[in-house]
């Protein structure tokens, strides 16, 4: 039913020409893309995009002589969508991609992050390390205190994903898809052209949305958050690896902002490339694909058979 | 948050109850299972009866409060709307009813959380209820 709603869309096969792959992880079907051939690159997207986010990211990497995967979360884009809050945990996500890789028997992996791809992303690489070559990160984060003073507010962050509201908001009326990411991009009038039927043809029922306000939820606010063992180990291994790393931020991302995320990524990877600054707000793939691909692909030529 | 009233349980002849919005994770914000459970006498009343309201259109609402192995209860909570039993939901007025139902409990949970800001939440993402 998703497949036919996007193939009704008609700017949708001319972006997304990529043949739809699926595989079982954690008795969960996953969808991925699996383009070009060489070392991997694993590019991970977070709430509530899916691997579309990376459309013209993916063409420029393959064609500098790069295997490229993008595999949807499950519970977003074309994976399976559980219909229980109870079946998210930020560790069974670690565990799906770590499922994935597996199976593919990927090695020498650089896993590209962004949003939660990046708490899943740098969590899979720090418990994987045999199977890494190199990180990049775009507006996430990978420490236990709130992330964001955006994200402690009650207005809008919280009531948005509070008891009962977030399922109505989230779920009934889809408004992390439908306007968040519209007030997260730079091009709005691009990204409402080309982007917004398909993000939103791929959430279709409320059930569906379940992740979009699940998420939230598990962002540590205080010391008795779910997660907050997770990130405090995940913190601590990312400050002894040195694993090669790159940071890419948008410039007018105001909930991620550069002055604090991209400096505290540096802080934590100093070795890391960068920041490289690109245009874009949180969802600068949408404004600077190719760009993006661009720095991977230098960075990636810097280590060369390293 | 006059226009959302705790009921008796209502005659349900000729009715069926429509499940319109489901919580998974009630005390995500321990305060909004408190508030139920003070409003409903849950600590007393427990699993043996559902809590009853009526929203502005005049239709009432079952709230069944759903208990999990190991969590504080309620854990969860179904919200079901008690219509006609072979007639359609009217989406538009159920739509209307949940966010007064939504505004009466964010006004009973109280500080800091606020109807304005619950308000103002879906002024910025644009829903129908609205405009």
């Amino acid at each position: 039913m998703i497949m036919d709603s996007l193939e009704h869309i008609d700017t949708f096969r001319a972006q997304w020409p990529f043949a739809a792959r699926y595989v079982r992880v954690n008795g969960w079907r996953m969808h991925y893309v699996d383009e070009g051939s060489g070392d991997p690159i694993l590019l991970l997207h977070g709430n509530p995009t899916w691997g579309f986010l990376y459309r013209r990211v993916i063409p420029p990497l393959v064609d500098a002589g790069h295997r490229v995967i993008v595999p949807d979360m499950i519970g977003f884009g074309l994976s399976e969508k559980p219909a229980r809050e109870q079946a998210h945990s930020l560790d069974g996500h670690i565990a799906n991609l770590a499922g994935l890789v597996r199976q593919l028997d990927l090695r020498r992996v650089t896993v590209v992050c962004h949003d939660w791809g990046g708490p899943t992303g740098l969590g899979f690489a720090m418990s994987n390390l045999e199977r890494v070559r190199a990180l990049a990160v775009m507006s996430t984060w990978a420490w236990p205190t709130p992330p964001a003073e955006f994200h402690t507010r009650l207005f809008p962050w919280r009531t948005m994903h509070a008891p009962l509201v977030g399922p109505y908001l989230l779920g009934r009326h889809n408004v992390l898809a439908r306007r968040g990411v519209y007030l997260s991009v730079v091009d709005r009038e691009r990204f409402r052209q080309e982007a917004q039927a398909v993000y939103e043809a791929v959430l279709p029922d409320s059930e569906t949305r379940l992740l979009t306000w699940a998420w939230p939820r598990w962002i540590p606010l205080d010391d008795s958050a779910r997660a907050q063992a997770r990130f405090t180990w995940l913190e601590a291994k990312l400050a002894k690896s040195k694993l090669p790393a790159l940071i890419i931020w948008g410039r007018e991302d105001e909930v991620f902002d550069a002055g604090t995320f991209a400096k505290r990524f540096k802080r934590l990877l100093p070795h890391a490339d960068g920041p490289h600054m690109v245009t874009g707000r949180h969802f600068l793939q949408e404004d600077s694909g190719p760009e993006i691909a661009r720095l991977i692909s230098d960075f990636l030529d810097t280590l060369g058979g390293a | 948050m006059a226009d959302v009233a705790v009921i008796a349980r209502p005659a349900t002849e000729g009715t069926r109850q429509a499940l319109v919005l489901t919580e998974d994770r009630l005390g995500h914000y321990p305060e909004f299972r408190a508030f139920f459970a003070r409003t409903f006498d849950l600590d007393r009343v427990g699993l043996s009866e559902p809590g009853f309201v009526r929203a502005p259109s005049g239709t009432s609402y079952t709230l069944a409060f759903v208990g999990r192995s190991g969590e504080p209860f309620p854990s969860g909570l179904e919200v079901y709307a008690i219509v006609e039993a072979l007639e359609p939901l009217d989406d538009t007025a159920v739509d209307e009813d949940l966010w007064a139902i939504l505004s009466w409990m964010i006004d009973g949970v109280g500080s800091p959380w606020t109807v304005e800001d619950l308000h103002a939440t879906g002024r910025l993402y644009r829903i129908p209820v609205t405009r």
